[in-house]
Order: structure tokens, then C-alpha cells, then sequence
């Protein structure tokens, strides 16, 4: 919805400007990205497989951790292109079962300034412990941020058996390959709960978002057996079950030229062919604002209008999610996903109106799409539920329990990145006259 | 020539009798390592990222960096204007609007966006400060906005809670879990949580308009104590039981 006066162009020049005064501060990393922010806000990684991330972070005092100006580059394609302007928090509401608590940790309390844990102990084993303001009002460097590479099993494998003519014998090659993770992580204490925020870059170009919760269950929150599950000894503490609705604002600047066109791609079945079921894939092509949920075989993605990939496709990141558990109180927390076009007074995915150059009446997702604006800049609001039904293994502290969605690469490089020497010729149909 | 190709993950096999050229070529210059490489920290031990040594903090910031000690410290300087100063009230009743957070602004050029609550008007007040020329740039306020509360805040609605008959619940709670009598608020750091009333709520019809928080309470040894059911109303300085 437009009710702040910016324009895209304004946006754009502004964002230009900033990377041209800026570009001396990343002027020492070759390959550089221009990066607008300093060598300490910056984390640039490469990983075991020659991919390098490169972003801004810093905390914000509600919504904690914020990756922006994210470049990814890899050993086959080594120019940095931009793949989002920013991600991060943008709701993590918390309502109980039995309908008398409820928490927005982001408004109303905040993931960043006192809420943001100091690391220590094992929070970063095998990691880099990095250092920054924690966005409290009078903010304090603390070692906040967790960047470390870590293992996220087998990238890709392939047996590969010719004819060597030469030798006139057949010939193995087995192309198998670990892939790694760049992980960034900060942990935010809320009471007894605890949050971990986390961004897991992968070597072949996907995003992982997830939050983490752990900690304790809450002290006092018991309630009955139909809302509640019995914790400790009998059945006579019932811990009262509870959603964790967590949102976050994700803004694509693929290859730094914005203005991604978003799509959502169905299948159905459509007729049958000589051995099974046909099915069909439709594109529709959303150009206007809106709140969109799963079905089965439905997806979606942001496309670049202008950047190509060197087949000449569209680059896109596709936007992986299930949606976890929908949470039926609230219609903001129903819908999957919400594009919106970018708005500097839509900030909070729910309990929004905390801006007084803002107006009042616009709370939720629902209320930024409500006038359906043309998309020329979106931002995709991703909702990922999880109803906690406490369990006693929960005390204590509570085993991690995980929510959160995926950004996935569809034509943004013409080959795998990570594709082998041997392999590289592989690419579209290797027998066209067939 | 007759080459056989399988793909490992049972695609089948695809005899080809004739190829073209290009074909050819790019497959033989492509094909022949027996042995592909693999690099040598994945073949091996655990990943590593650098591990730079912390470096004190920078005065300014450039571009999308955090705020500064000293550019909050300089924009609030510049935010709490000789007006804003007088006539606005903190959580306390002192002279001066209660300071709550400093923001970046994304959106332009460096500015930082400092929010202050005035007690006397019930105003969220936005002031934002142009860091380059160090003047206040833009200023607003609103009723009926309630960002998260301040350490100062949430210490005042402990004390407002010790102090009214609701906190019986918090101090028998506090004597379970510690065995001791709660007498004022020492031993226990507050957690506040904003609380803005919902068109079903009763009890603290007031809070959104009004400042209200819940509380949290964490005793010196680690215990939470959830004050269920009870509102600290900071605008009104009074404490409500929700049902």
C-alpha cells in the first residue's frame, strides 16, 4: 500500500549513491561486491567448495538479527551478484491455547537490546564469535553473532561410466562431493524462552531461514487436559499448548536491479498418458498485492525482469515453504505467504502501527495488501507455524524445536555452481537429434 | 563409434550412434579426468571461517552499519529538543519524554530514528536526526502506538506492582520459588512485556491508548515468575487484574 511517499526510483538512486560512497570499504576483497557497511558489520565467508557469502549484518532492537546486501559468488561463476537486499524477523507471536496469554516478541518486547543473549559456552563451537552493537537504546558491543561453516552432508553425486575408445574398456568416474553451510546465528532470551535466529547460506546458492526455540516452557502456563498436556508426575499439570507464529520479511534484489515479478506455479492432473497420469503445470503471473496460501503442487517465485542467466533464462529464487501449522485465531496468521509492495510503513508482520509517521489503522499483512497495489518492488512476508504440544521431554532446557523455510535458486546460474570440471559440458539436452 | 552413457541415478542408459561434432569435443575435453578433484578442506576435517580479533568500536558508521555508541549518543543529543525537554514527561513524572529506542533507517541516507514516550500526552514521539549534518531532520508523534518499554519502564512497573495489593500474587510466588519474602524490589529484575487491549479483553480496556505492560519477573537465582493476569497501566500508575 502507498501511504509514505517513496518511489522506486527515489529508492533506487538512493541505493546506488550508497554503494558508490561505499565501495572503498570493500575495495580490499577481490572479488568485491560493493557492500554498504563497514569491515566489521560485514561477514564475507568462502566456503570448503570455492562458494563465498557476502552481507551486512546488524541487530535490530525488535526484530534482532538483519542480513542485508547478501552477494553470493562461486568458483565457476566468481562475479558477485546480489541475491537480497535484506531478510529478517518481521512477527514471532505467541498465543496459548486456552485463549489468556499472548505474546508478540518482536513489538512488544524485542529480540535485539537486552533481549539479545551474550554467546558463550557452546553457542559457537567451531565457529567465529563476532562482535557488534546489540541495538539496545544505549547499545553495547557484546560478541552477539555466531558465523561458522558447517557440514550439510553429501552436495551431489554422480557415477558416471563411458566408453573409452582408447583404451576400448569402460570407464568410471564417480563425482561426490560434501557440501557446507555458512551459518549465522544470534540468540535472543525472552523470559524463559529462547530464540535462535538463523541463516544457513548454502554453497549451492539456497538460503535456509529458521527460528529456534528453546529454553524452558513457561512457569506459571497451565491449564486442562484439552488444551494442556500433563508434565512432571500423574496428570495433574497440564502445560498449556501454544503456537509460535513466526514471520519474516524477505526483500529480493536479484542482481541488484529489484523489481522482481512474482509468479506462482500450480500442477494438476490433467487427462492420462499411455502409462500414467498427465499432469499439467500453469504459471499465474501475480501483479497485484495479496495474501496467498499452500496447496498441494503450488509454488511460488521471484523473478528478475532484467538479469539473465548465461542460457539466456530469467534468474528467480523460488520460495520454499510449507507453511507449518496455520494458526487459525488471527487472519494474518493463515495465509502462507503475502507479497506486498515495499513500504517503509510495513515493518511488523502483525502489531504493526508502532511508527508515528505511519498511520494507525495498518496492523497486519492483511491490512498491507488490503488496496491490491500493483507489484513493482515486493516483499514476501513468510508466515511458518508451530503448535507446541509440550511433551516431558521439555524440562529441561526444552530440545530445540525448529521452524522456518527455504530460498532455493531456479535459474539464477545456467549449471549447478558447484558443478565438476568433468561435468561441465552437461548442460541442456546432450542428445538434441534423438 | 558407439559411446554408452549411464547416469548413476537410474535414468536409464542412452546409446547415441551418431554426435555431433561440438559434441564430441566438449565431451573429450571434459570427460577424461578418472579421479575429479575435490578440494582439500571437504575431502578432510571441519570447514573453518576467519576469525577476525574484535576492534573497538568506530565513532561513525558507513552505510548499512549499526548505530553507533556515539551516534546515539549525538542524535539523542540532537532529538530531545529544549521543547520536547520541558513539556514532556517520563515514566517517573520527571521533566523530559521517557527514551526508548534508536533505530537505523533503512531507507535513505544515514539517519537515526529515536522514539520517545511522553507520559503527559500519551504520544509516541519519532524524531529522526540526519547524522551528516546533525540536525534534527524530520519529527512525529501519534497517540495509540506502544513500542516496547525501557529498562526504566519495566523497573517502574515492578516497583507499581510491589506496591499494590495485586502483587500478593508475585510475592507468593516468589516465596515458593526462593523461600523468601519479597520486601521491595530487590532480588528480582523485571521483564515487561507490552500489553495493548483487544476488543474482547477485560480489564484494561485503557492499555494501547494508555502505556501498559506485563511482567515477567527473574529472581537473583534464575527462576521465572509469569505475573499472569495482571496489567501495570504505567500512563495511569495502576495495576489491573485482567479477568
Amino acid at each position: 500500500m502507498t501511504y509514505r511517499m517513496f518511489t522506486g526510483a527515489a529508492a533506487a538512486l538512493i541505493t546506488s549513491a550508497a554503494l558508490a560512497v561505499t565501495v572503498p570499504v570493500a575495495a580490499h576483497a577481490a572479488p568485491a561486491a560493493a557492500t554498504p557497511c563497514g569491515a566489521q558489520a560485514m561477514v564475507k565467508e568462502t566456503l570448503p567448495n570455492g562458494t563465498t557469502w557476502q552481507m551486512c549484518w546488524r541487530i535490530n532492537d525488535k526484530a534482532g538479527l538483519v542480513l542485508s546486501n547478501v552477494f553470493v559468488s562461486t568458483k565457476r561463476y566468481p562475479e558477485p551478484v546480489q541475491v537480497l537486499d535484506s531478510i529478517r524477523l518481521a512477527q514471532l507471536n505467541v498465543p496459548y491455547d486456552n485463549g489468556d496469554t499472548e505474546y508478540n516478541d518482536l513489538t512488544a518486547i524485542g529480540m535485539g537490546g537486552y533481549g539479545l543473549e551474550t554467546l558463550t559456552g557452546d553457542d559457537c563451537k567451531g565457529g567465529s564469535i563476532r562482535r557488534g552493537s546489540d541495538g539496545g537504546g544505549q547499545p553495547e558491543q557484546r560478541d552477539v553473532l555466531c558465523v561458522s561453516a558447517e557440514n550439510r552432508g553429501l552436495a551431489y553425486r554422480l557415477h558416471e561410466e563411458e566408453w573409452d575408445d582408447e583404451k576400448d574398456e569402460p570407464k568410471d568416474t564417480i563425482y561426490s562431493q560434501q557440501g557446507h553451510d555458512l551459518v549465522l546465528r544470534t540468540v535472543s532470551r525472552l523470559g524463559w524462552y529462547e530464540y535462535v535466529t538463523e541463516y544457513r547460506l548454502h554453497d549451492d546458492g539456497q538460503i535456509s531461514a529458521r527460528l529456534g526455540a528453546t529454553g524452558d516452557l513457561a512457569p506459571t502456563e497451565y491449564s486442562v487436559a484439552n488444551n494442556g498436556w500433563p508434565i512432571g508426575k500423574g496428570a495433574k499439570d497440564y502445560a498449556t499448548m501454544h503456537y509460535h507464529n513466526a514471520f519474516w520479511r524477505v526483500d529480493f534484489n536479484i542482481a541488484g536491479k529489484g523489481g522482481e515479478k512474482v509468479e506462482q506455479y500450480d500442477t494438476a492432473t490433467d487427462g492420462r498418458g499411455t502409462m500414467t497420469a498427465k499432469l499439467k503445470t500453469t504459471k499465474t503471473a501475480i501483479a497485484k498485492e495479496g495474501t496467498f496460501s499452500r496447496v498441494n503442487q503450488r509454488w511460488w517465485r521471484l523473478v528478475s525482469p532484467t538479469s539473465k542467466n548465461l542460457d539466456g533464462h530469467d534468474r528467480s529464487y523460488e520460495v520454499v515453504t510449507t507453511g507449518g501449522d496455520r494458526y487459525e485465531g488471527h487472519p494474518e496468521t493463515k495465509p502462507d505467504i503475502t507479497f506486498s509492495q515495499k513500504n517503509p510503513c510495513e515493518k511488523w508482520a502483525s502489531d504493526n502501527a508502532s511508527d508515528p509517521e505511519c498511520p494507525l489503522d495498518i496492523q497486519t499483512v492483511v491490512d498491507f495488501v488490503k488496496d491490491k497495489e500493483k507489484l513493482s518492488d515486493p516483499i514476501a512476508w513468510v508466515r511458518v507455524g508451530f503448535h507446541h504440544v509440550p511433551r516431558d521431554e521439555d524440562q529441561s532446557p526444552m530440545p530445540m524445536h525448529w521452524q522456518g523455510f527455504e530460498l532455493v535458486p531456479r535459474d539464477f546460474t545456467e549449471m549447478n555452481p558447484l558443478t565438476p570440471d568433468g561435468r561441465s559440458g552437461v548442460n541442456g539436452n546432450q542428445y538434441p537429434d534423438e | 563409434m558407439v559411446r554408452i552413457r549411464q547416469w548413476g541415478w537410474g535414468l536409464g542408459i542412452a546409446t547415441v550412434t551418431a554426435v555431433t561434432a561440438f559434441s564430441v569435443a566438449s565431451w573429450q575435453a571434459n570427460a577424461t579426468p578418472s579421479a575429479p578433484p575435490s578440494t582439500p578442506a571437504a575431502a578432510g576435517g571441519q570447514a573453518r571461517v576467519s576469525d577476525p580479533s574484535p576492534v573497538p568500536e568506530a565513532a561513525t558508521g558507513t552505510g548499512n552499519d549499526p548505530l553507533t555508541t556515539g551516534e546515539v549518543d549525538k542524535a539523542r543529543a540532537i532529538a530531545l529538543t529544549p521543547q520536547l525537554a520541558a513539556e514532556a514527561q517520563d515514566v517517573t513524572g520527571k521533566a523530559g519524554p521517557e527514551y526508548l529506542a534508536a533505530e537505523l533507517d533503512v531507507d535513505g541516507s544515514r539517519q537515526a530514528e529515536l522514539y520517545y514516550y511522553d507520559y503527559k500526552t500519551e504520544k509516541l514521539f519519532k524524531q529522526v536526526v540526519d547524522l551528516k549534518t546533525g540536525k534534527l531532520a524530520k519529527s512525529y508523534s501519534a497517540t495509540g502506538m506502544q513500542p516496547p518499554a525501557s529498562p526504566q519502564e519495566a523497573k517502574a512497573a515492578l516497583e507499581l506492582l510491589v506496591a499494590d495489593p495485586a502483587g500478593a500474587e508475585l510475592k507468593e510466588a516468589y516465596r515458593k520459588a526462593t523461600g523468601k519474602t519479597l520486601t521491595g524490589t530487590d532480588g528480582i529484575e523485571p521483564i515487561a512485556h507490552i500489553y495493548t487491549a483487544k476488543p474482547a479483553d477485560k480489564g484494561a480496556s485503557q492499555c494501547g491508548k494508555s502505556r501498559c505492560v506485563q511482567l515477567i519477573a527473574k529472581t537473583a537465582d534464575g527462576h521465572f515468575i509469569n505475573v499472569t493476569g495482571v496489567v501495570v497501566d504505567l500512563s495511569g500508575r495502576t495495576v489491573a487484574h485482567l479477568k
